[in-house]
């Protein structure tokens, strides 16, 4: 087509707009996406959105209040008393003790507000350096604890409580010799620390610290041989 | 969101929506974009569209000033060619694939004639020629009153006359 047919009237050049000019059809493809835009999108479940934030908030208030929370207490007396004593060996790991005493010049001090009296004490060694004695009260009992420290910086904290008959559980038993002697104290773990738990008499004894890895656990039992040859506690009537 | 009613009807100007994209961008993925993006606003803006009115026009007018913007932002940026030459091949939407520079091209020397026409020239006579849209619809869609609408017709074709008769003389 060209322009040898000249457009003279108004009505002949809308013609020839209407009738060649070529109509262009939109796209099976773009009917498609237009159609598929105009679907409205589906609808959530009305009750979802509340579930969904309620959910959320109480999951940030646990979060929040988590650490706030009371702990759960063990139903077990020996495992009760062990929760107590390792909190108080970490509060000595991290603030020191109240009143570090040096034996045997508090001994007498330490005797009458704990209640228990100590025939013999293990006082240090080339491997263990005591640094202080001082009274405390666990779960409604007064006792005495010894904290000492080795070379590598391992705490250990000895803690000796007038309870009479404390269960050691058999299965934690572990069968320790040294020469002639034999003991038979339970390896107990809390909170991320290790406890020898044993009876001396009418006593109740803890060893304490957070050698918790195989290879300490050989060295912990040389610690505990060395405090329990070396230390005799006893009631004070 | 439209409601189904709503976009049946829209849907039913498809072709012709998309014609005149075509005559105004000359690119056919261009003009994808651009009936794709009218209807978008028109399906979003639905509630704004007020039913008795002429759904048509209505849909012609978001077309061509969503043309306008897109085109006025290529022209820009086309100015600020580091070269100072316009990259005419710069796509009217910045996602529109690379095939976009496929022009089409005008075979007749009235589609020649037509594509010279500025772009107010050229969309009175689609739409009110090729449409066959009243003049107050297309005076709602160029937003001007019917008696420029008129005045347009009248210099477009005589404009549209003029470069027929140079091509006729080549």
């Amino acid at each position: 087509m060209s322009g040898d047919h000249s457009p003279d009237s108004d009505e002949a050049l809308g013609t020839r707009l209407r009738e060649e000019l070529p109509r262009y059809t939109a796209s099976a493809h773009l009917r498609a996406a237009i159609a598929e835009g105009a679907a409205p999108p589906r609808r959530r479940a009305a009750w979802l959105a509340p579930v969904l934030t309620a959910a959320a908030t109480a999951l940030v208030l646990g979060l929040v209040f988590l650490p706030l929370l009371p702990r759960l207490v063990p139903a077990d007396p020996t495992e009760r008393l062990l929760r107590s004593v390792v909190a108080e060996h970490t509060r000595t790991l991290m603030w020191g003790a109240r009143h570090p005493e040096v034996i045997p010049t508090a001994l007498p001090w330490l005797t009458q507000e704990s209640g228990i009296g100590l025939r013999q004490v293990f006082v240090g060694d080339d491997r263990l350096g005591f640094v202080g004695a001082e009274p405390v009260y666990l779960e409604g009992h007064f006792g005495m604890a010894l904290h000492y420290r080795d070379g590598d910086g391992h705490l250990l904290t000895y803690i000796v409580l007038p309870i009479a008959g404390l269960p050691v559980p058999d299965r934690r038993r572990v069968q320790i010799e040294r020469g002639t002697n034999r003991w038979r104290p339970a390896l107990m773990y809390d909170s991320g620390f290790s406890a020898w738990v044993w009876r001396q008499g009418e006593l109740a004894c803890f060893l304490v610290s957070d050698m918790v890895s195989e290879a300490d656990v050989e060295r912990f039992k040389d610690y505990f041989v060395r405090v329990r040859v070396a230390t005799e506690p006893v009631p004070a009537n | 969101m439209a409601s189904d009613e709503f976009s049946r009807e829209a849907l039913e100007h498809l072709d012709a929506l998309y014609n005149f994209a075509m005559y105004l961008t000359r690119n056919p993925p261009e003009a994808d974009d651009l009936v794709q993006e009218t209807y978008l606003r028109a399906f979003r803006f639905s509630h704004r569209f007020q039913p008795g009115t002429h759904l048509r026009a209505w849909l012609f007018q978001i077309l061509r000033n969503t043309f306008l913007t897109f085109y006025r932002l290529r022209e820009r940026e086309s100015a600020l060619a580091e070269d100072g030459v316009p990259t005419w091949d710069v796509p009217m939407f910045h996602d529109a694939p690379e095939e976009s520079s496929g022009t089409v091209e005008a075979h007749t020397d009235l589609e020649r004639a037509l594509q010279r026409l500025p772009e107010e020239f050229r969309t009175v006579l689609l739409l009110a020629e090729v449409e066959g849209m009243a003049l107050e619809d297309v005076a709602r869609v160029l937003a001007c009153p019917v008696g420029t609408v008129k005045s347009r017709i009248f210099r477009a074709k005589e404009r549209l006359r003029g470069l027929l008769r140079d091509y006729a003389k080549q």
